[in-house]
């Protein structure tokens, strides 16, 4: 042990020489990423109060000395990178500009944003503020070197004062080391600061663990002393619910598959119609699903399920459960007093939700004498003990709890819950794409190509040296695959890419494998792209599924797609697997989302589909049917390959609307049914 | 053809005046009709908005190229020529009254629509007219004519999409100082009533009187004067239908605030139920509005429209002094938060012991309250300290026995502890208040909502000092909190009982902008089980009792008259025809899976059960894309019928 400290130290030590270094000349500022990292080792270890370094098991051990020397490369990498650019910055002509340093640092700009919100725009100084415009357009870039020298001085002058600032913030940040319990068993632990939300964390699980990445993954806490468990919400910060954790807990933080985390998007009916007979919610259509979702969460207002229902009570420091009927509503669990109606106005307030959090109960009828082990409770999220502050519920079976768990869950976190899930169908339905990718073989190799292309489109020699993503994921750890430059210039370029005049999006830039850059980890940038470049360069990469790529390569954000892919998109559908097409949901990093219908692949998502589809005009086909035009085929059918694959899922849909209305007598649909009604009506007076 | 006399009533003439005989024959087209008259009157003024009504027939004759004879007009017809724009008084959702020129000659649906157009009221689908309640008692009468009328009949709107000045009212408002008085009228939401309008105001307490209000809606697809609405009348302008589309603070400052009045209106006056907890909040944030509005003089300047130079320019400079700014903010951040240090006196209610409040030297840092025997020993180890973020604050405040206690209770991983810490005055008491509020929350006294927040609660101090029985509109920092709730409260609580709880509610909404705040307000609104439902008492076929029909946006509830429970619900998804008997005023509808029911309408006509229906259904036809065009014949489609006799 008494090594690694040491080790610890050292590296330490090599880090403030890094970062003092950097003050003195003060390059533009580095990203603040590199900066936070810079903290996580100062921090890190001061302020472990999770497990103390003894703690840690050897191999834990290791994996935060990997993650470390990594954050170490990053850094200096960056500083050479910045060093390049700056240089570059001060060159009075800098006939080509995007050398490759300044160059590969670009992209990280534009990287940053799309799976990292969080993390906001990386805050680049001046010289490097402009960054995407050198890969399109170069001759913008000298704009720097025009700045008079005073300027640049007194700019660098403020930049050090920034960076000093951003530094003793940043030094306030707490982390804390997590050890976290995998499904299987084993543990990973992972450095978390107060900025990271479960989200970015389960982002960085799905890096390191190669899950599948579905939505139900999720991180949970358990308190063996209460048994109780729960589910954290996506957008919660981690850090502080497990400071509210004691020094001597036996808490643990599970990274499993929950599959009520996001039940109610799924079934919604079983939530909202809970009351009507379990054959209709049992037979719900996904159209009628979606509607649900929608009336539910998409107006002005959420509108949390109506329950009501008799449950137990575990009384204040008594023994017993009484039964009670409670009623929920958004502003709090209420009860119906004794001789009561249960009209609103006398009802009384069981709890709100302001400052509690919902947990899971488990085996209460051992330990309170529960009537069910179906319980559930609410309790200030810092209450770790016993006490009379604790509101015990329990329920008749498990679906009672489930609804009422959830339930509880939108009034408390109302639209940030489907916000969650909206960000989480994104993130599978691109991890899926990926995984289809490599097990699919076929079309693996191709997929830097494109990317590549486009940018060659914008470079001015075309030659695309150096591709500009940045490996986001721990891609560049692999040896960087050579062969698929190749087909590049080989194929002749799709014609409608190079017409795209906005660099493509970021998206597409990370999935090119880089070809030379060195390889760097970006750790705080959560992706979900597991690092699997090493099949990938193995692989020739076979023409035709190639331009079937580039289409699936081309920016979701510019619809419509390349035309010539159409001419591909049988093929592509015919083969075995659906890999190209699941690969083309990289649905846009957030405002394009409702636009470009993600169509992941629907045998490992299907929910994916549904949910994200922009709804198609909803009732009126239903209703009113007849007089408003009848639902357009989704747009996704207009981009040309993706439409094959898609239309399995997304066809059905609408007829499956209209039908229902149109299959009153006479074929008529509801409309025309009622204005033949009137006009005989009229017929007869 | 054989020409003769067709008897014209002009109202331009005088009312005594015989009517005009004009000599037509059978084939003259109403426009020819029309010139005659007015030759005859030899009046010179613009006829342009005239028309012929057809008193007999109730019907009004707008096609100038049909002829006499395809309207079937013989000599017996008695015809009046009258202006189809007639002034009309409107009461809107926040209790005032516009007298302004409606049309009488449409449809309804359309003379909605030209008032929402000069009101600037976007949406107006989702809007109707309603006829107020019959006045029973001949004395209210008086009343009723007492009140202000803001008068509109002057105001004009180009056609077209309203132009709007920067701060969002519309063009025409700006004609005179008067109009723009009353569009900040229309766009501020109004001081809270006196509890006395409140208690007065007529409340349904009863499912049979939320039943009546709805049979009193006019028919959209008739006009006004088809239905009886005559001259100088005074009708209602309420939202309707309860899915509100696309509510845009930018765009929507007048419909945004009627909306709010009349969710006020309907929380005040129990139309919509809701518990304690929430009339609580409700109460905070009508306060918090009245508060906001009253500081703010443009209502909507947290987003101000950009096609003003004038703040564009000052928008720029702004960010430019932001872009500066940075630095100096980040060092601000860094600075250690300011203090707050007395001598409080502390009470822990444990173990059944009567200690009672002890004094002790009291510090606050970040979030954190520490406790010493005294000053000088503020510099050694605290006797204890105390970490509020997320720790409950109440009030426990007496003004009138200056008692100025803050209850805490602080989560530990024990259970909450229950503190109180006793201030001296009121000053003390709010700043300390706003101290553990803010650390509640996880801010320290750094933040700049602290001096808000001390000023919030010595606001609501003040509330307790002024006379409960005094009938004040609100001002400033005084209002009566009776004001804020509904009558049922009035009885259940005294004023200054209601103030604590209403703080309580406050300090959650205390810092809400005021679009926000109007937003939340609706939200909750709209999140009670019992918003949005439209109740008829009907009787379902082969049932002998009444029953109620709750229509909302999505479904169809039956509920039992008696008690109030739901029964069923069927939603409109899974409806696939519906029908309305006109002859014995039955409804029949059917569902998915052979489900069909059938009721006749006992308090309003069967037409307003179909129009609420049918509108529903178009309002769900809606989408963002085609939001600026209303696709009236769609509208007219789903909720008409027996006109097209």
């Amino acid at each position: 042990m008494d090594d690694i400290d040491a080790m610890f130290s050292d590296l330490l030590g090599e880090m403030d020489l890094l970062t003092q270094s950097l003050g003195v000349e003060t390059l533009p500022p580095e990203p603040p990423s590199s900066s936070s990292k810079e903290n996580n080792f100062s921090m890190g270890f001061a302020d472990m109060n999770v497990e103390s370094l003894n703690e840690l098991e050897e191999n834990d051990l290791d994996a935060l000395m990997a993650d470390l020397m990594a954050d170490l490369n990053d850094t200096e990498e960056k500083l050479a990178a910045e060093l390049g650019g700056q240089k570059e910055a001060e060159a009075p002509h800098p006939d080509l500009p995007p050398a490759s340093h300044g160059l590969s640092f670009y992209p990280e700009s534009s990287l940053s944003t799309p799976t990292s919100p969080e993390r906001g725009p990386n805050t680049f100084s001046a010289p490097l503020a402009d960054s995407p415009a050198p890969i399109l357009s170069p001759p913008t870039l000298p704009q720097h070197a025009k700045l008079s020298m005073e300027e640049i001085e007194a700019q660098m002058k403020a930049d050090k004062i920034k960076l000093a600032l951003e530094k003793l913030k940043e030094a306030k940040v707490k982390k804390l080391v997590v050890k976290v319990v995998m499904h299987d068993g084993s543990s990973k632990t992972l450095m978390v600061d107060e900025r990271q939300t479960v989200r970015d964390v389960l982002d960085n699980l799905f890096e390191k663990t190669h899950c599948d990445c579905n939505v139900d993954w999720s991180l949970s806490e358990t308190n063996p002393e209460l048994q109780l468990e729960r589910g954290f919400e996506d957008h919660e910060n981690l850090v502080d619910p497990l400071s509210a954790w004691t020094r001597d807990s036996e808490n643990k933080v599970l990274f499993q598959e929950r599959p009520d985390k996001y039940e109610v998007f799924k079934n919604p009916q079983n939530f909202y119609l809970w009351k009507k007979d379990k054959k209709t919610i049992k037979d719900m259509k996904d159209r009628d699903k979606e509607l649900l979702v929608e009336e539910n969460f998409c107006g002005t207002s959420i509108i949390v399920p109506d329950l009501e229902g008799v449950l137990y009570l575990r009384e204040d420091g008594k023994k017993s459960w009484k039964q009670r009927l409670f009623l929920l509503r958004a502003s709090g669990i209420y009860y119906v007093p004794k001789g009561k109606s249960k009209t609103s106005r006398d009802l009384v307030c069981f709890v709100q939700f302001d400052n509690v959090n919902v947990y899971y109960g488990k085996e209460f009828k051992n330990k309170y004498k529960a009537p069910t082990d179906f319980c559930f409770v609410l309790k200030h999220p810092q209450i770790q003990k016993e006490s009379q502050y604790i509101k015990y519920l329990c329920c008749d079976d498990a679906w009672t709890m489930n609804l009422w768990v959830t339930g509880i869950r939108i009034a408390k976190y109302g639209k940030s819950l489907y916000e969650n899930y909206k960000t989480s169908m994104k993130k599978a339905a691109i991890t899926t794409a990926w995984t289809n990718r490599t097990a699919g073989t076929t079309s693996i190799p191709s997929t830097p190509s494109p990317t590549t292309k486009a940018k060659a489109s914008g470079q001015a020699n075309g030659h695309a040296p150096q591709p500009p993503a940045e490996p986001v994921a721990k891609v560049g750890n692999a040896p960087p695959p050579p062969p698929p430059m190749l087909p590049t210039q080989i194929l002749p370029p799709p014609p409608p890419d190079p017409v795209l005049p906005p660099p493509p999006p970021p998206q597409a830039t990370k999935k090119s494998p880089p070809a030379t850059s060195v390889p760097r980890q970006l750790p705080s940038l959560p992706t979900s792209f597991p690092p699997l470049p090493t099949s990938m360069a193995n692989l020739p990469p076979p023409p035709p599924s190639l331009s079937q790529d580039d289409s699936s390569e081309s920016p979701p954000d510019f619809l419509p797609p390349p035309p010539p892919t159409l001419g591909f998109g049988p093929g592509a559908g015919s083969l075995p697997p659906p890999p190209p097409v699941s690969f083309l949901p990289p649905p846009p990093p957030d405002p394009g989302f409702p636009l470009p219908p993600p169509p992941p692949d629907p045998a490992f998502c299907p929910v994916t589909n549904r949910d994200s589809l922009p709804a198609p005009p909803p009732r009126q086909s239903n209703i009113g049917a007849g007089a408003p035009p009848p639902p357009p085929p989704p747009p996704s059918a207009s981009a040309g390959l993706q439409s094959t694959p898609s239309v399995r899922r997304t066809g059905p849909p609408p007829p499956k609307r209209t039908t229902p209305p149109l299959a009153a007598p006479g074929g008529g649909d509801f409309m025309s049914e009622l204005a033949k009604a009137m006009a005989k009506k009229r017929g007869n007076q | 053809m054989a020409a003769w006399d067709l008897s014209v009533t002009v109202e331009e003439l005088g009312p005594e005046a015989p009517p005009l005989k004009v000599s037509v024959t059978s084939d003259l087209h109403i426009g020819g009709v029309i010139l005659k008259i007015v030759e005859k009157t030899q009046i010179k003024k613009d006829w342009s908005d005239h028309a012929l009504w057809w008193e007999q027939k109730q019907q009004w004759l707008l096609r100038p190229s049909w002829t006499l004879e395809k309207y079937e007009i013989h000599a017996d017809a008695r015809l009046s020529l009258t202006p189809q724009h007639k002034p009309l008084r409107l009461g809107l959702p926040n209790g005032t009254t516009l007298r302004l020129q409606a049309c009488f000659s449409r449809p309804v649906f359309q003379t909605v629509m030209g008032v929402c157009h000069l009101l600037n009221l976007r949406h107006p689908e989702e809007l109707s007219l309603l006829r107020p309640m019959e006045v029973k008692k001949k004395k209210k009468d008086k009343e009723a004519e007492e009140e202000v009328v803001y008068d509109l009949t002057g105001l004009r709107t180009s056609s077209g999409p309203a132009h709007t000045l920067s701060n969002g009212m519309p063009m025409h408002f700006a004609d005179s100082l008067q109009t723009e008085a009353v569009y900040k009228m229309l766009s501020v939401s109004l001081p809270a009533p006196a509890p006395e309008t409140i208690t007065k105001m007529p409340r349904p307490t009863s499912l049979m009187d939320k039943a009546q209000v709805h049979s009193r809606w006019l028919d959209s697809s008739r006009s006004l004067l088809q239905q009886g609405v005559q001259e100088h009348d005074r009708l209602l302008l309420r939202f309707k239908y309860y899915c509100f589309h696309d509510l845009d603070p930018k765009y929507d400052a007048v419909r945004l605030t009627q909306l709010y009045e009349q969710a006020r209106w309907a929380i005040l006056l129990e139309d919509v139920d809701c518990t304690e907890e929430e009339m609580m909040l409700f109460a905070a944030l009508q306060y918090h509005i009245g508060k906001v509005s009253l500081s703010e003089p443009q209502p909507m300047t947290s987003c101000p429209a950009m096609d003003d130079l004038d703040s564009a320019l000052q928008c720029l400079e702004v960010k430019m002094e932001a872009e500066e700014s940075i630095t100096a903010d980040m060092l601000e951040t860094m600075t250690v938060a300011p203090e707050l240090q007395d001598y409080l006196k502390i009470f822990r209610p444990k173990r059944l012991t009567l200690k009672g409040y002890k004094q002790f030297w009291f510090a606050f840092n970040n979030t954190s309250i520490s406790y010493y025997k005294s000053k000088e020993e503020s510099l050694k180890e605290p006797i204890q300290q105390m970490n509020l973020k997320g720790c409950e604050v109440a009030p426990d405040v007496s003004v009138a026995g200056q008692k100025f206690c803050i209850r805490l209770l602080i989560p530990g991983a024990e259970g909450m502890n229950e503190v109180y810490l006793r201030c001296e005055n009121e000053l003390q008491y709010s700043r300390w208040m706003a101290a553990c509020r803010l650390a509640s929350k996880g801010k320290t006294l750094a933040d700049s909502s602290f001096s808000s927040e001390v000023q919030n609660i010595q606001s609501f101090l003040a509330m307790q000092r002024t006379n409960p029985g005094a009938n004040i509109a609100q001002t400033d920092d005084s209002i009566n909190t009776y004001s804020l709730v509904s009558p049922r409260y009035h009885k259940k609580y005294k004023a200054k009982q209601l103030t604590p709880r209403i703080l309580e509610a406050y300090q959650n909404v205390a810092q809400l902008p005021l679009t926000d705040a109007l937003l939340r307000f609706l939200q909750i609104w709209q999140g009670l089980p019992d918003f949005g439902v439209s109740y008829f008492v009907v009787r379902f076929k082969g049932c002998r009792k009444d029953e109620v029909l709750g229509v909302t946006n999505n479904r169809l509830i039956r509920i039992d008259l008696s008690i109030g429970d739901v029964v069923k619900t069927w939603r409109y998804n899974t409806m696939r025809q519906w029908n309305v008997n006109w002859d014995i005023q039955q409804m029949a509808i059917e569902f998915n899976g052979n489900v069909n029911i059938a009721f006749s309408c006992v308090t309003a006509t069967c037409k307003i059960v179909h129009e609420y229906i049918g509108g529903y259904i178009f309002m769900a036809t809606r989408t963002k894309e085609q939001a600026e065009v209303l696709n009236q014949e769609l509208f007219f489609k789903l909720t008409g019928g027996h006109e097209a006799i």
